[in-house]
């Protein structure tokens, strides 16, 4: 069944992977599957012409390094990395948003490697911006945290068979997760841009120029969602918010690090109401969200207060730009999302452009 | 109807390394730790001194702790590591 020849497929692209000669679909359905190549659900056959098609969508050569990991030491190519897009059920103009997605993972501030080994059990969230949401039919709207749309499923879960098949995270192998959380399988979203004006696009936020499609990646704890549909007053809603991040600081972990707030219409019309930008949303954020250690005894972890420590001051953002604010969700309903990240100043929230370079 | 298919996974070999030579004795040597950081290395790695120390006769223990948990130790401590008889580094989940 094994080949080991590496030889010229479909217009002379050559590609280094090895073959593999299977009987029919079912063949390759079972074969990956006992490899451990899957996550469990079906897969699309990668054939040297689904890859070739994904790779010359956006202009990538099959030894291209998208990203390189540097713990392993590894250079994440191309044509790896578009196999794996044909595996997650992938077209090929959705590639550049998983190229971009492995490029930004490989900072050096986001620490792939503790982030997706951590006993914490955080997942990759992805965060798409700009054209290529439309190009894509991407949706921002309805269950947008939970896979709303064919792009994002299959983008989100690209991204999970390039860190199983070339990084072996794997539960029990790499990935040490003690619980981990659904957001694993796939977590690709849209931001709600038209819909969130007159407010900047996260992109925007973060340096991408208008125009230009990016995408974020975050590695982050499960969202928690609160309800608030009782007030028009902004302060109401992040008390609220800021409640639930205090909440998440004393009943997971205190350390300061990235958020991300979701905001769906219902909730943002209370801030565009009261002109309220997203600096105003983490401006207050970061001044609210803030505990103490002593806070530390009433739920339960008074093993780790002194007196040396009791009057410590945390807050949960090092700075207003540390909370990633998201326009998306569904038209109705006075729900909100908090996301904590996988473990405080540990990785870092990181943007990459899609198919341009925009600081080279 | 047979295909070809590619594989997905990671096929280069691991740059290669090469494993230090055995100590033949702690006896009246420095032996380092090298924690994460947690709370659960403290009584680990202190019951772990008593042992060496009363079993093994190690002269010296460093202790020495990761600046990131979730990372590789840092350059200057796998230097400095190189002059210990031995190391053992621990997490404390």
């Amino acid at each position: 069944m094994d080949g080991r020849r590496r030889g010229e497929y479909n217009h002379g692209v050559r590609f280094q992977a090895r073959t593999l000669d299977m009987d029919d679909d079912d063949a390759v359905q079972q074969v990956y599957r006992e490899r451990g190549w899957t996550d469990g659900l079906p897969v699309v056959a990668p054939t040297p012409a689904k890859v070739e098609a994904m790779l010359a969508y956006g202009g990538f050569t099959p030894e291209q390094v998208i990203g390189f990991e540097v713990v392993k030491q590894r250079a994440l190519t191309a044509e790896k990395v578009a196999i794996n897009a044909v595996l997650a059920g992938c077209l090929p103009p959705d590639f550049p948003v998983v190229a971009a997605a492995i490029e930004a993972m490989c900072k050096e501030e986001f620490l792939v490697h503790g982030a997706t080994a951590s006993t914490g059990g955080c997942a990759v969230l992805l965060v798409v911006n700009g054209p290529i949401r439309r190009q894509l039919a991407m949706s921002s709207t309805f269950s947008v945290l939970a896979g709303a749309d064919r792009a994002s499923v299959c983008i989100g879960r690209a991204v999970r068979l390039v860190l199983r098949n070339l990084l072996e995270v794997r539960p029990g192998e790499l990935d040490r997760s003690t619980l981990g959380h659904p957001g694993k399988l796939s977590w690709c979203i849209a931001e709600d841009e038209e819909g969130g004006a007159p407010w900047l696009p996260l992109s925007a936020e973060r340096g991408i120029p208008d125009e230009v499609s990016s995408v974020t990646a975050f590695a982050a704890s499960a969202p928690r969602q609160i309800m608030n549909e009782w007030t028009t007053d902004p302060v109401d809603v992040l008390t609220t918010v800021v409640a639930e991040i205090k909440s998440t600081m004393l009943h997971y972990s205190i350390w300061a690090g990235n958020y991300a707030v979701v905001f769906p219409p219902q909730i943002r019309a209370v801030f565009h109401q009261a002109g309220w930008s997203k600096a105003d949303v983490r401006q207050f954020v970061y001044d609210n969200a803030v505990v103490h250690r002593y806070d530390w005894e009433r739920v339960g972890k008074a093993a780790v207060v002194n007196e040396r420590n009791r009057d410590f001051r945390y807050r949960a953002l090092p700075s207003p730009d540390h909370l990633l604010v998201i326009a998306a969700g569904g038209e109705a309903g006075g729900f909100a999302a908090v996301i904590p990240p996988w473990l405080g100043p540990k990785s870092a929230a990181t943007t990459a452009a899609i198919g341009v370079c925009v600081d080279c | 109807m047979s295909m070809t298919v590619l594989d997905p996974s990671f096929e280069e070999a691991a740059a290669p390394f090469a494993l230090p030579e055995r100590p033949r004795s702690l006896a009246g040597g420095t032996v380092g730790f090298i924690s994460n950081g947690k709370q659960g290395t403290k009584g680990f790695f202190a019951h772990l001194e008593r042992l060496l120390r009363d079993e093994w006769g190690v002269a010296d223990v460093v202790y020495r702790t990761k600046k990131n948990y979730s990372a590789p130790a840092e350059t200057e401590l796998i230097n400095e590591a190189a002059g210990w008889a031995a190391t053992f580094a621990g997490i404390g989940d």
